[in-house]
């Protein structure tokens, strides 16, 4: 019998009766030394990964967060009816891939004290401001929706979870949850993507790391992201946090 | 308060798997530590599928490769340092399929995401098919047919690359 996978040891060394590798690792010393550097590296995570990286996860310290705005959601949809909605939508360049006449359109709402107030390009918003957002599609699609910051990281606002733009967007809504800014100062790019088929979400974020780059001037000049299948809608929108 | 406890308790039990898993792919314990965080950032985003016994293990593989591939890609396009090239080859990995198989490291960032995992699970992990098909939530002739493009592919770039 061939020695197992690492992926078969790891669910060994994760409930080592219930494991299919038992027998062969027992009398096989390779399958042994493999399982002792492994423990050793499981061991150097607890002592030293593990406290150093812990707290982030607990509280992240840059990285935008799903957030729910429920609470909030009838007021910001009250104001936006009520108040002139600045609504984002970038001109094409030359490497746009939207579909000749459709568009996507996106709208930013920060929640600022007094209320939630409705964010323009290059618009200057607290660094830990709460946000939403709200698409309208011309077409039915896919949506994603990222951001860029001038470290280069990219930061997934929408869907928070799964590999792939999976949601689908027939019309104009608000989406559910949000995003809380990471309270660094500078400018932050944000990427709305839509597709007519479901895309890795992996292929945006190296298409806007891509378009980016690192800097300040490069997040505040990026344009259109480039390599995304034909046919799909995009718009970017430029914020500066301030401290 | 709950919720940080139930963190910190997935972080204990999975976080060694996702770290190991860095180490393999990336061969950097300063860029593994990294990796790890942002990874398990993203599997703390699906609590349900961490909480899924039978198939947290595959899933939290699929999303660790698929980020620490792009990781390795990511670095190579931004002409920072690259990290260390050569990826350990598994010694269950089929040699007679494909004698290169060192060279074949070199070709990895030519292909997509999915062929990449794909190929990694084969040449790195040692997975048989239907193991990789599981891993990565593929076909097993989905598995065969990247594999196979793969293969003929890097043995085309490898024969250009020696003429």
């Amino acid at each position: 019998m061939s020695c197992p996978s690492d992926l078969k040891l790891e669910a060994h060394l994760l409930d080592g009766e219930r494991s299919a590798a038992t027998p062969h690792v027992a009398s096989c010393d390779r399958c042994q030394a493999r399982l002792a550097r492994m423990q050793q590296q499981g061991e150097h995570f607890r002592r030293y990964v593990y406290p150093a990286t812990l707290e982030a996860l607990e509280n992240p310290p840059r990285l935008w967060q799903g957030w729910r705005w429920l609470g909030l959601s009838a007021p910001v949809a009250a104001l936006a009816a009520a108040a002139v909605v600045l609504s984002v939508r970038t001109g094409p360049a030359d490497d746009y891939t939207g579909t000749k006449g459709g568009a996507l359109r996106l709208d930013v709402y920060a929640s600022l004290g007094a209320g939630a107030r409705a964010l323009g390009d290059h618009a200057a918003v607290p660094a830990s401001a709460s946000l939403r957002f709200r698409v309208q599609p011309s077409s039915p699609c896919h949506l994603a929706i990222i951001s860029v910051d001038e470290l280069g990281q990219v930061s997934r606002l929408f869907p928070l979870s799964g590999e792939a733009v999976g949601t689908s967007v027939k019309s104009r809504q608000a989406l559910p949850g949000g995003a809380v800014l990471d309270g660094r100062a500078g400018p932050e790019r944000i990427y709305a993507v839509c597709t007519a088929a479901p895309l890795p979400l992996a292929r945006i974020e190296d298409s806007a790391r891509s378009a980016v780059g690192a800097g300040a001037a490069a997040v505040r000049e990026a344009g259109a992201l480039r390599g995304l299948p034909k046919g799909s809608l995009q718009t970017t929108l430029l914020l500066e946090k301030t401290p | 308060m709950e919720e940080r406890a139930s963190v910190a308790h997935l972080y204990q039990q999975f976080g060694p798997v996702v770290y190991r898993r860095c180490l393999v792919l990336l061969r950097d314990s300063e860029a593994a530590r990294d990796a790890t965080q942002e990874i398990f950032r993203k599997l703390l985003h699906d609590q349900e599928k961490l909480a899924a016994r039978d198939t947290v293990l595959p899933w939290i593989y699929r999303v660790a490769t698929n980020h620490c591939l792009n990781e390795r890609r990511n670095q190579r396009r931004r002409g920072e340092e690259e990290l260390e090239p050569d990826l350990p080859l598994s010694e269950e990995a089929p040699r007679d399929l494909f004698p290169e198989r060192q060279l074949a490291q070199q070709v990895l960032s030519r292909f997509d995401a999915q062929t990449q995992a794909v190929a990694v699970g084969v040449f790195v992990d040692g997975m048989e098919h239907e193991e990789v098909a599981a891993a990565l939530g593929i076909s097993r002739r989905t598995v065969a047919r990247k594999l196979d493009r793969f293969v003929e592919n890097a043995r085309k770039f490898l024969l250009r690359s020696t003429e």
